[in-house]
């Protein structure tokens, strides 16, 4: 993907082009608002990392202004404000998901990759497959290797998010925010049991484990 | 009623006015006092002294009279020249004169000064003698100096006189002395000196009437003017309370109202407005150093962590790797920690009570069961729930599930393996909506339990366990912001002496207020009297 990082504190902006460029991605920076928005409509980007506070021109009026062009550029926004009525703010504003500082990498990566054009996990698909592993959002059945498998109507969706986001890290957090819409971190293993749970349901009577946990980030689903 | 009258008694200014009206009731009795005392006192005491004085007398006129009839019966020969006076003889002729000559002289003046008088030779005992003067109605114990062994009484008593016009009976008070005629000191014959004192005491009456009258309608004038002050002030009081009141729940907005006078009242209100400006400005002063303290320190934190992360993911599966993971999780820590206390002051501020919306916390409570049974069940822990439906609580859903989280996620920690935890929302009495989380685990101390609810305080048995001691206060603030109440007791387990299996337990419910109570109340009374 091509992403565009607005970021004024520069050793943070170095470290994320880093760390993007190390999975695969194209980066380019923009040290203020100004810059990040001439930037934003010169050229085409798949995702834009916009951080809150920018010197001469502030994230969200940055958002807004690209917004007022029609430019629907998937947007995630970063900033120190943490509190879920900043939040929300800057989703009405037109972002398209929020990471509060301090983040980790792997929660950067991850909510980028779930957001960036070419993923597009809101797409009006009917039936997702990963592996022998598939499921019918209309039917809302599940199989492997076409045999039945029942789950609870939470599990359906932790599976549903994990499969619309095949082949990517899903961060707990994330999982908590998309299938429970929880803003906070529990201290506890929570997610992980419920994971757990799943695992033994999708892949326990399996050959190949289709179900990750990937160090320090989250989880992901892959073949 | 009896409430009004209480609230009446609480207030400060109804107590003094009230204590002033009293002291003019007293003032206001001891001048009409003076008054009665020096009118009828006074005058009694005249008409007293009058009839000592002719007791007296007539005790001279028996003397004179008695020796007088002596000395003509001895002129006349009738008494020889040298008759002894303690003969029988003697003492007829001495008596019987002395004391027709006093009942003359009483006749004579009960016509002349409207008195009274009575003269009664042996034989007539007192109650005779009060019968034919009229009813008793007092007696005085007082004993006037007399001679030797003879007792003077004051006596009060009506009596009833004919008018001339119609053949009625009134009665009309009097006030007399009874005592003896003396013969050589020996008692001889009753005597009632009295006079008429109805003027006095009809006056007497009218100003005591007066008293009453005049103390009852100070009293009441005083009740009054206290009521008025009282009212009047205690409204004012009464939009102080309540800006305290607005302002203590969040909205730093809200002004005294004042009506320029310039008086005390409308000085404190003046007062009161500077400060809260100050507080205000100290407010979005604290904020905006907490927002930047966040934005500016969180950076170099995120940095860190970041770097570490990297660091880590480069040397991949290697045990160095592990340690720069562990260091990347403090920092996590660390931050969690940072953010915890900022959300806690932001929610002590309760700049969020607007976001407070009415709503039944069933689905979010059922919600949260459902994340949290399986970590129970992982945990070793036994999971039930009994919600109540269709209960109604003013909240806001985020705050609420992560309050109700901290608290499941404190019991799973402190709960031994083989315990259980209990998750239970009730209605209570006025629709009041209790949310309770209780465990059979090692329980709080009663007297830990306020404590505890301070930030960073942690309980020495706990010492050990990971965790910041915030995730209490935390709840306590979210409580607050909701008026909710954070109580303690002791939960499913058993209490007992022996120290390994004294496990009370620990329950802890958020009592929340009827949701009509807890809507802030928007307008602010305009009162400016």
């Amino acid at each position: 993907m091509r992403i565009l990082v607005v970021e004024d504190d520069e050793v943070a902006a170095e470290y994320v082009r880093k760390g993007l460029m190390e999975a695969g991605h194209v980066v380019d920076l923009a040290p203020d608002g100004d810059l990040g928005l001439e930037m934003a409509r010169a050229a085409d980007y798949d995702a834009l990392i916009l951080d809150r506070m920018l010197p001469k021109r502030d994230g969200l009026q940055l958002l807004a202004d690209l917004r007022e062009d029609a430019d629907t550029t998937p947007v995630l926004i970063l900033s120190a404000l943490g509190e879920v009525d900043h939040k929300v703010e800057g989703l009405r504003a037109g972002g398209d998901d929020y990471l509060a500082k301090p983040y980790s990498f792997t929660e950067l990566l991850a909510r980028v990759e779930a957001i960036g054009r070419r993923s597009d996990p809101t797409a009006a698909v009917t039936k997702l497959k990963v592996g022998t592993l598939e499921m019918d959002l209309l039917a809302r059945t599940v199989r492997r290797d076409g045999q039945k498998i029942l789950l609870q109507p939470r599990e359906f969706r932790l599976l549903e998010c994990l499969m619309r986001n095949a082949g990517r890290v899903v961060t707990r957090t994330m999982l908590l925010e998309k299938v429970w819409d929880y803003h906070f971190d529990p201290q506890t293993n929570v997610i992980d049991v419920h994971i757990s749970r799943l695992r033994g349901k999708i892949d326990k009577d399996f050959d190949e484990a289709l179900l990750h946990t990937v160090r320090g980030a989250g989880y992901r689903l892959q073949v | 009623m009896i409430e009004a009258v209480r609230k009446l008694f609480r207030n400060t200014l109804f107590r003094l006015s009230l204590v002033g009206a009293l002291l003019t009731v007293l003032s206001v009795g001891a001048a009409i006092y003076v008054v009665y005392y020096s009118m009828v006192s006074t005058e009694i005491r005249r008409v007293d002294a009058a009839i000592e004085e002719e007791i007296s007398q007539f005790q001279d006129i028996y003397d004179s009279s008695g020796q007088k009839a002596v000395e003509t019966a001895i002129a006349l020969k009738r008494l020889p020249k040298d008759i002894d006076t303690q003969s029988d003889d003697y003492k007829t002729v001495y008596h019987g004169n002395a004391v027709r000559a006093v009942g003359e002289v009483m006749n004579l003046r009960g016509a002349t000064f409207e008195g009274l008088y009575l003269v009664q030779t042996p034989g007539y005992s007192e109650g005779n003698l009060r019968n034919s003067t009229g009813e008793q109605t007092q007696e005085a114990e007082i004993v006037l100096p007399g001679p030797e062994g003879i007792t003077y009484k004051r006596v009060g008593f009506s009596y009833s006189e004919t008018r001339y016009s119609n053949a009625e009976y009134i009665n009309r008070r009097a006030r007399g002395i009874t005592g003896q005629l003396l013969l050589d000191g020996e008692a001889v014959a009753a005597i009632i000196v009295a006079r008429d004192v109805e003027a006095i005491s009809r006056a007497g009456d009218q100003i005591a009437k007066t008293l009453l009258k005049s103390l009852a309608l100070a009293a009441f004038l005083g009740l009054l003017s206290s009521l008025f002050v009282s009212r009047r002030f205690a409204r004012r009081v009464d939009a102080f309370n309540k800006l305290a009141t607005d302002v203590r729940a969040g909205n730093l907005d809200r002004r005294a109202p004042r009506n320029y006078s310039e008086d005390e009242m409308d000085m404190l209100a003046e007062h009161l407005n500077s400060m809260l400006d100050h507080i205000d400005r100290l407010m979005q002063a604290m904020r905006y150093a907490g927002d930047s303290v966040a934005h500016d320190l969180r950076t170099p934190l995120t940095r860190l962590r970041t770097r570490l992360e990297s660091a880590a993911v480069e040397l991949g599966d290697t045990p160095e790797a592990d340690i720069l993971f562990d260091a990347a999780g403090d920092a996590d820590e660390l931050l969690a920690t940072f953010d915890s206390v900022l959300r806690i002051a932001r929610l002590e501020a309760g700049e969020r009570r607007e976001l407070l919306k009415p709503l039944d916390p069933k689905d979010t409570l059922e919600d949260l069961a459902e994340l949290y049974e399986p970590a129970c069940e992982d945990a070793g822990l036994t999971f039930t729930f009994d919600i109540a439906a269709k209960t109604q609580i003013l909240a806001d859903r985020g705050l609420l599930s992560q309050a109700v989280s901290n608290l499941l996620e404190n019991a799973i920690k402190y709960t031994p393996s083989g315990g259980h935890i209990h998750l239970s929302s009730e209605r209570g009495k006025q629709n009041r909506v209790k949310i309770s989380i209780a465990d059979d685990g090692p329980g709080i101390p009663s007297f830990d339990r306020e404590r505890v609810k301070e930030r960073f305080v942690r309980l020495d048995k706990s010492r050990t366990l990971p965790g910041s001691g915030l995730g209490l206060a935390l709840v306590d603030a979210v409580a607050d912001l909701h008026q909710a109440e954070l109580h303690m007791d002791d939960g499913l387990g058993k209490n007992s002496l022996d120290e390994d299996v004294n496990r009370p337990g620990l329950k802890i419910s958020l009592i929340f207020p009827n949701v009509k109570s807890a809507l802030p109340n928007k307008a602010m009374t305009e009162t400016t009297t």
